[in-house]
């Protein structure tokens, strides 16, 4: 029982703050719904029994990608985008291409209907640590090159041209 | 709750970015919405690994990695961002068309 309350307050609190994120006209206002829906995100993890990646995704998510685009929305911004609409014209087609996502995607759920959990959450932290250094090791390491290189990106498209 | 519950949520909630991504006229919105459909494939690989392979954590792993690149996505989309604001003085995606160099 407790666990139908606690999906359907962190689902509510997720969907609610996407159609925010989607639909606020000030990108402010978008930006930390943006905050509330991730933290909604790492509610369901929590729910799921992934309590590593709901650290990841409080640390990342939350703390990190929330903050830095909360510090652009500041940065690029103007008087006029207070006033000015924030949705182009196409949005019926977007609604029915929506739909049909939507629609397929019920059809590939129908499938998995009924599949219950069958153990108790467990720490994964431990079996993740196995993978990241086994099975996934080159992954892994793969991962500090990209990280590596969108850092040098970054620094080179933010930085001021010298003319 | 069944799997189809997060299936379910999960699917809104890119059906939400999908539609942000396709109207969203700011282009700091879209990454947002983008962000928002990140997450509901998070969603899918957590439930997955929950609840039909819970012997082993390739689901939690995928999803290390995919809240990384999205770190990594996320910073040079905004550095770009900022050197287009610097070069035109618009946020709209609709403006951006001199982006030949």
């Amino acid at each position: 029982m407790i666990e139908q309350i606690t999906f359907g307050m962190l689902a509510s609190v997720v969907i609610l703050a996407a159609l925010g994120v989607v639909l606020m006209r000030k990108v402010m206002h978008s930006a930390l719904c943006l905050g509330l829906c991730l933290a909604g995100v790492a509610g369901i993890f929590a729910s799921l029994g992934s309590d590593f990646i709901f650290g990841a995704q409080i640390l990342v998510y939350v703390g990190g990608i929330a903050v830095l685009i909360l510090f652009v929305v500041l940065l690029a911004g103007q008087a006029s985008d207070l006033v000015v609409r924030q949705i182009n014209e196409q949005w019926l087609a977007a609604v029915l291409i929506c739909m049909i996502f939507l629609w397929s995607f019920a059809k590939i759920a129908v499938q998995f209907a009924g599949a219950r959990a069958l153990t108790d959450p467990a720490p994964t932290t431990k079996a993740i640590a196995g993978l990241l250094l086994g099975d996934y090791a080159v992954p892994f390491e793969m991962t500090s090159l990209i990280l590596l290189v969108s850092m040098v990106g970054a620094v080179i498209f933010g930085r001021r041209k010298v003319s | 709750m069944t799997l189809e519950h997060y299936l379910a949520l999960s699917a809104i909630l890119f059906a939400i970015g999908l539609f942000g991504v396709l109207t969203r006229r700011n282009i700091i919105g879209i990454l947002m919405s983008v962000e928002l459909m990140l997450n509901a494939a998070n969603i899918n690989f957590a439930a997955f690994n929950r609840f039909l392979h819970f012997d082993a954590a390739v689901g939690n792993t995928s999803v290390i990695f995919i809240i990384t690149l999205a770190a990594a996505e996320v910073v040079v989309g905004l550095a770009l961002v900022m050197a287009i604001y610097k070069n035109l003085h618009t946020v709209y995606v609709e403006k951006y068309n001199i982006l030949k160099g």
